[in-house]
């Protein structure tokens, strides 16, 4: 089996993604998923190549501006200011939620199976696999850590699935609605970022596990 | 039919020359590299052959209560890597074809693990067994991860023999650059456990609290220090090799090229890891002896994506 150069790309962003999982330091998580998202962006501009649909170079590039370049900077100097440096404590231990999620690689793999892929010439297969894979990291992420940065984090990994899977199983959604999309993520980062200010300034915690408990 | 003769002869003592001199160049060249990250001159870079020198001329103490364990474990272990060295697939030039079983490979290096641990559980200090322990664990962490990551190269080409999957002529293996990649990338953040290098243990201190190699081997002095020193050289050598040979399957122009421009690439390649394994010691820190789970999961990971590329492989 000869990968093609955009499923390639797809499984980097797999691993980058699940690499995420792997600990609880909040600035390297910020820089895997810079990386990871950067991938992301390389495959959308290869794909659009692949299948000749110009407005996809542009989407490829507020990808790379926009999600792998604004978002980790923004969030990262949130990290500063409200001076928190790693997750208090993840439900699931990092180093097992990481091997959770190379496993759920190999069932994204089987599930990808059943898919019938064809994008242009080439088979996409791959690609879903790795845009599952990386929903799947996402869900972890959300699911087993307590801070709400790590939160936000999660929540722009999911994003990323969603959106990997529709370029590599599409030939990539109508620009409006791609930027559409962008911009959202966009605003919706920033209104949590400044949500997090505010927790930080009642709570003295971002820990999302104690936030169900009443304070008068 | 002479000509091919004193061709193997010198290719054999070339290869003989490579291994029993590189060793301590490798820790020199990482010393270097530190010490001119730290802004010193530093050592120059044949010091640790000096030292091997002056180690070897110096009278020996050994505890009275010791036994011969401990006398002569660092002769095993010099010979055992030795033979590993000649088994091992660390370099692109191997003059002999003796058939390297992935699992000899592993298990010839855990042996020579074994040895240490016991001499430094004979000579009975409490350093000595702390050493030992912590030693045992960071290896039953490891080992997975180098086993993965070697299987699933074999499993790819269908063969337990490493001689075989790293020759550079197997067609199963060509077009796996991701493959080769993730693979090269596991085995070498596990050879920075195994060798005891900065995220796992600081091999520069002698604090008691943190050092884990070095609490081994203290009761070592004169010839047998020195040669305690050796193996762990030619340890740093074949493992930083055979994580290098990875890598370098994994770049498409080293497929098509010549002998010469391999063993050459090689060699260098095994340097630039050196220096790399330096680069990491000066930018990051010791981790916390609890935390050292989580680095290894890295290269657990590693070897589990090497073992999904192999089995998307053989399904298909």
């Amino acid at each position: 089996m000869i990968l093609d150069t955009f499923e390639a790309l797809a499984m980097v962003a797999a691993i980058f993604a699940i690499l995420i999982l792997g600990t609880t330091h909040l600035r390297t998580n910020l820089s895997f998923y810079s990386l990871h998202t950067m991938a992301i962006a390389a495959v959308t501009a290869w794909i659009a190549s692949i299948t000749h649909e110009d407005h996809l170079y542009l989407v490829a590039a507020g990808v790379f501006i926009i999600k792998s370049c604004s978002i980790p900077w923004f969030l990262n100097s949130v990290i500063k200011k409200i001076n928190v440096g790693t997750d208090g404590g993840a439900f699931i231990a990092a180093p097992l939620s990481m091997h959770l999620g190379a496993l759920m690689l190999g069932l994204s793999f089987m599930i990808s199976q059943q898919i019938p892929g064809l994008i242009g010439e080439a088979d996409s297969r791959l690609g879903s696999t790795a845009a599952m894979s990386i929903l799947f990291s996402g869900v972890l992420l959300m699911l087993t850590r307590r801070a709400a940065i790590s939160q936000i984090v999660g929540f722009l990994v999911i994003e990323n699935g969603i959106y990997l899977f529709a370029v590599t199983q599409t030939h990539g959604m109508p620009l409006m609605i791609e930027m559409g999309l962008l911009l959202e993520v966009l605003v919706a980062v920033m209104v949590a970022g400044l949500l997090l200010f505010n927790i930080k300034k009642s709570f003295e915690h971002i820990d999302v596990s104690q936030l169900t408990e009443l304070k008068d | 039919m002479t000509s091919i003769n004193t061709d193997a002869i010198l290719e054999t003592l070339v290869f003989i020359a490579i291994f029993l001199l590189l060793p301590p160049l490798l820790v020199g060249i990482i010393r270097k590299t530190k010490a001119r990250f730290q802004n010193r001159i530093g050592a120059p870079l044949l010091q640790p052959y000096f030292d091997l020198l002056k180690l070897l001329s110096k009278g020996e103490t050994i505890s009275k209560h010791t036994s011969w364990i401990f006398r002569s474990t660092a002769a095993i272990n010099v010979s055992l890597l030795i033979i590993l060295a000649f088994l091992a697939p660390w370099t692109s030039l191997r003059p002999f074809n003796l058939g390297a079983d992935l699992f000899l490979v592993i298990y010839l290096l855990a042996l020579t693990r074994f040895f240490t641990v016991l001499s430094a559980l004979d000579a009975g200090s409490a350093f000595g067994g702390f050493g030992a322990s912590r030693e045992v664990t960071l290896a039953l962490l490891v080992e997975p991860a180098v086993i993965l990551c070697l299987a699933a190269i074999g499993s790819v080409s269908q063969t337990s023999d490493l001689g075989v999957a790293f020759s550079f002529n197997n067609i199963a293996l060509a077009n796996q650059p991701g493959l080769w990649f993730i693979a090269g990338c596991g085995l070498f953040l596990a050879s920075l456990v195994e060798l005891s290098r900065m995220p796992a243990d600081d091999p520069t201190t002698h604090l008691e609290l943190t050092m884990v190699h070095e609490a081994m081997i203290l009761e070592n002095s004169a010839a047998n220090l020195a040669l305690v020193e050796y193996a762990h050289f030619l340890k740093i050598l074949i493992l930083l090799g055979i994580s290098s040979q990875c890598l370098l399957h994994a770049i498409p122009f080293f497929w098509h090229t010549t002998e010469l421009i391999l063993v050459f690439s090689s060699l260098v390649s095994i340097m630039i890891l050196a220096a790399s394994i330096a680069i990491i010691e000066s930018v990051a820190v010791k981790l916390r002896w609890t935390k050292l789970p989580e680095f290894i999961a890295y290269s657990v990971a590693m070897s589990i994506f090497c073992v999904f590329i192999a089995l998307s492989k053989n399904l298909n």
